[in-house]
């Protein structure tokens, strides 16, 4: 079985005063993947500028755009088809036991291999000022133990926008108890990676066909290994493991490794952006 | 032949028992390379010299040869003061120093291979792994990459000092972009000026043939496919406080000096804006810091580097030289497992010492630092330049009870190492007008590339201007000297 998707990402720049100057960087289209194949991709502007692809510093397929002329507004389109295989989650659990599953969280040779995502960065830092009350149970698996941990952050913090942007640290997010999905991704992450667990930040697109959470814009989830499984990606702001509904563009340490788009801009004035998504499916597409 | 303070020029040379003196031995007499000199020297008056000096001292700043220290609140160009005394290293001696060198440089660049591939060195645990995790300079988006030729250090600097006991230790390693090679050339430059008729009874190594040889090494890491490479250097700018060195250097190789708005990256190849349209660049000699490098992977704010630099050069289509993300192997806490990773890699012994560390992130070590500050220097693992660095002997109570603060607060950014007496050398001193001694250091240069290395025979003797001072660095009001290698 397989779903097919159509993703839309549609973004208009305009600016107060000419732009004399610019640079973007996209990192926007889909991961071409074992279970995430790629069928197409479009990227066009409104200034007809011929896109580069290139690549971020983790080797992540981006798309530049650098205007060679004075503009105010831009608008940018992407299109995506993208085949997502179907499958349980819930299968992919680890074959070991749970002494030995923590005993290869301690074990060195572990430690070095997956270090970049054991390391706390500055969007998950967990501040000492907060307690946090989620309680790692020894009793039960690390994959339990992350659902848990999905469901905790669910309960306790509230999806609201516009409380807190791309820089909000978790101290702010644990005082307020609310925020976006990178919010809780970054809070995952951390938590996660307090008990040893390596957790990468994704950042995606989410079909949100039973009205989840992270409707038009970019999603942000994210992924543990779990020794003797992989790479498991856990939903916070909708309490899922991530599974066909959610489409993978990038991974890294927090949002700073993958915002999906970078730009240098010269100009002066005000500038305004708005930004769009849309996650189309089509069940039982032929693969 | 004797030291003799009846010479007016050597009144108030006093020699310190404690200390290792390069000129003269315990006994006063001159040591077998200084003969010559002395007696060369001692045909002038000390008038004579110090004309010579001012001399220099003028050339030096005419030619614009200077420097900028940043302070809390200005900015200041200064000269780089510079001795006519030199400092003479014999054969025997040198080439166990090039040999130390060549090791270190090699035994790191194994080392940043490895710990941006399958990190054995941490997995065996030799190295620890918080070491590279707490290092700011270790670059996720190194892991896996294969740098061109395999050079991660092409350039390095080691600092070396020679201790009461004779023998030379390694300060530190400089692999970020280590300057002073300039001055090396600039000061032979001047001294053959000022005292040729000395200079010709030696037999000295040539320092001048440091820029072919590392365009030599530059276009040995070329990128795959391409002939004749086009090398440029890359500056952040007239405001920076090596800006002549890398203006000497692009100018010594025949390349071009550019900055950041200099270059553009399209398609993922690097160009250089000429009068001829766009010219493709092949390997960039880069003088700005990783973070400063590409505004789109590391500091957005930065107007140093060019957009696209990273892509570029993960993708195989320009070399940089030093490589990203080489930095964390000349982290201070690092250097204390120096002699492990040369072990580790290379399966020598190191050639040269290294001083002995306290890691001030075990506790055993932090107390005993604790309790010695007195007796130790206290520095912090990643400040360059001699900032931050506390000398305990030289501290009030008072200071002792903040340096102990400062490093309670923060053990993992400290290390203590035990006070090491410079060696001194003669130095004109204008105040007294006469030779005194002074502590001396030496920086010496190493090139890495393809199949290819080279150490610069001579080197920058840093000589502390101020009595007493053990901080050599030009921004602490530290000068310098020629250093003569000599021919076998």
């Amino acid at each position: 079985m397989a779903l097919n998707y159509v993703i839309k990402y549609a973004a208009t720049n305009t600016y107060e005063n000419f732009v004399d100057e610019a640079l973007w960087q996209f990192l926007i289209a889909p991961l071409n993947a074992k279970s995430q194949q790629v069928i197409s991709s479009e990227f066009k502007n409104s200034l007809h500028i011929p896109v580069e692809k290139s690549i971020n510093g983790y080797g992540f397929e981006t798309f530049r755009v650098h205007p060679k002329k004075r503009f105010k507004s831009i608008d940018f389109e992407a299109e995506f088809h993208v085949i997502k295989d179907q499958f349980n989650p819930f299968e992919k659990t680890s074959d070991l036991s749970i002494e030995e599953e923590i005993s290869e969280l301690n074990s060195l040779n572990f430690k070095v291999e997956h270090s970049a995502f054991l390391k706390s960065t500055t969007l998950t830092k967990l501040p000492v000022s907060h307690e946090i009350d989620f309680v790692y149970d020894e009793e039960v698996s690390i994959f339990e133990n992350l659902k848990n941990l999905n469901n905790w952050i669910f309960d306790i913090f509230s999806f609201k926008t516009d409380v807190t942007d791309v820089d909000t640290d978790l101290d702010m997010i644990l005082e307020e108890k609310q925020g976006v999905c990178q919010d809780f991704t970054h809070l995952f992450c951390a938590i996660a990676r307090s008990y040893r667990i390596p957790t990468r930040y994704i950042s995606g697109y989410l079909h949100q066909g039973n009205g989840y959470f992270g409707d038009s814009q970019m999603h942000a989830w994210a992924e543990a290994f779990i020794p003797g499984c992989g790479w498991v990606g856990f939903d916070p702001t909708n309490n899922l493991i991530a599974a066909e509904n959610h489409i993978k563009v990038a991974d890294g340490k927090d949002y700073s490794d993958c915002p999906p788009i970078k730009g240098i801009v010269y100009t002066s004035g005000k500038n305004h952006t708005k930004y769009s998504v849309e996650v189309h499916a089509q069940q039982n597409a032929q693969q | 032949m004797k030291l003799n303070t009846n010479q007016p020029s050597f009144s108030s040379y006093k020699r310190d028992n404690h200390l290792f003196d390069e000129i003269f031995t315990k006994n006063d007499e001159v040591k077998e390379v200084y003969k010559t000199l002395l007696n060369l020297y001692s045909e002038h008056s000390i008038q004579d010299y110090a004309r010579l000096n001012e001399k220099a001292k003028a050339s030096f700043f005419n030619q614009g040869i200077t420097f900028q220290v940043y302070g809390e609140h200005e900015t200041k160009e200064k000269i780089f003061p510079f001795d006519l005394f030199p400092r003479i290293i014999d054969h025997k001696e040198w080439s166990h120093i090039e040999k130390g060198v060549l090791q270190r440089s090699k035994a790191l660049n194994h080392f940043l291979w490895d710990i941006y591939h399958d990190k054995k060195i941490l997995k065996q645990g030799i190295v620890p792994l918080d070491l590279i995790n707490s290092s700011a300079n270790y670059l996720d988006q190194m892991q896996g990459l294969n740098p061109p030729g395999g050079i991660y250090n092409h350039i390095s600097g080691t600092d070396l000092i020679k201790h009461s006991d004779g023998n030379y230790y390694v300060l530190e390693d400089n692999i970020r972009c280590p300057s002073g090679v300039s001055y090396v050339i600039c000061n032979r430059t001047a001294l053959k000026r000022a005292l040729f008729g000395v200079f010709n009874h030696y037999q000295t190594h040539t320092v001048t043939d440091y820029a072919e040889n590392l365009l030599e090494i530059m276009e040995s890491v070329k990128p795959q496919g391409v002939d004749n490479p086009t090398c440029v250097v890359i500056t952040p700018g007239i405001y920076n406080s090596a800006y002549y060195e890398h203006s000497y250097l692009a100018k010594a190789m025949g390349v071009e000096l550019v900055e950041g708005r200099d270059l553009f990256v399209e398609n993922d190849f690097v160009y250089m804006r000429t009068i001829n349209g766009p010219q493709k660049v092949d390997v960039i000699y880069r003088r700005i810091d990783d973070i400063f490098m590409d505004p789109l992977e590391f500091r957005p704010d930065s107007t140093l580097g060019v957009p696209g630099l990273l892509a570029a050069y993960k993708l195989g289509n320009v070399c940089l030289v030093n490589a990203p993300g080489t930095g964390v192997a000349d982290d201070k806490a690092i250097y204390t497992y120096m002699p492990q990773i040369i072990k580790y890699y290379l399966g020598e012994e190191p050639i040269l010492n290294n001083v002995h560390t306290y890691h001030c992130n075990r506790p055993d070590e932090l107390k005993y630092v604790l309790e010695n500050i007195d007796k130790l220097v206290v520095k912090p693992v990643d400040e360059a330049g001699g900032y931050g660095i506390s000398i305990g002997n030289k501290l009030t109570k008072a200071e002792i009870e903040k340096v102990k603060a400062v490093i309670k607060e923060n053990p993992r950014k400290y290390i203590a190492q035990p006070i090491m007496s410079l060696s001194v050398h003669a130095t004109y001193i204008e105040d007294s007008q006469s030779f005194e001694p002074r502590h001396v250091d030496l920086r010496t240069f190493c090139l890495l590339g393809k199949d290819k290395s080279f150490v610069l025979k001579g080197g920058l003797t840093r000589v502390a201007l101020k009595k007493g001072n053990l901080i050599v660095n030009s921004s602490q009001g530290g000068g310098s000297k020629d250093t003569w290698v000599l021919k076998k």
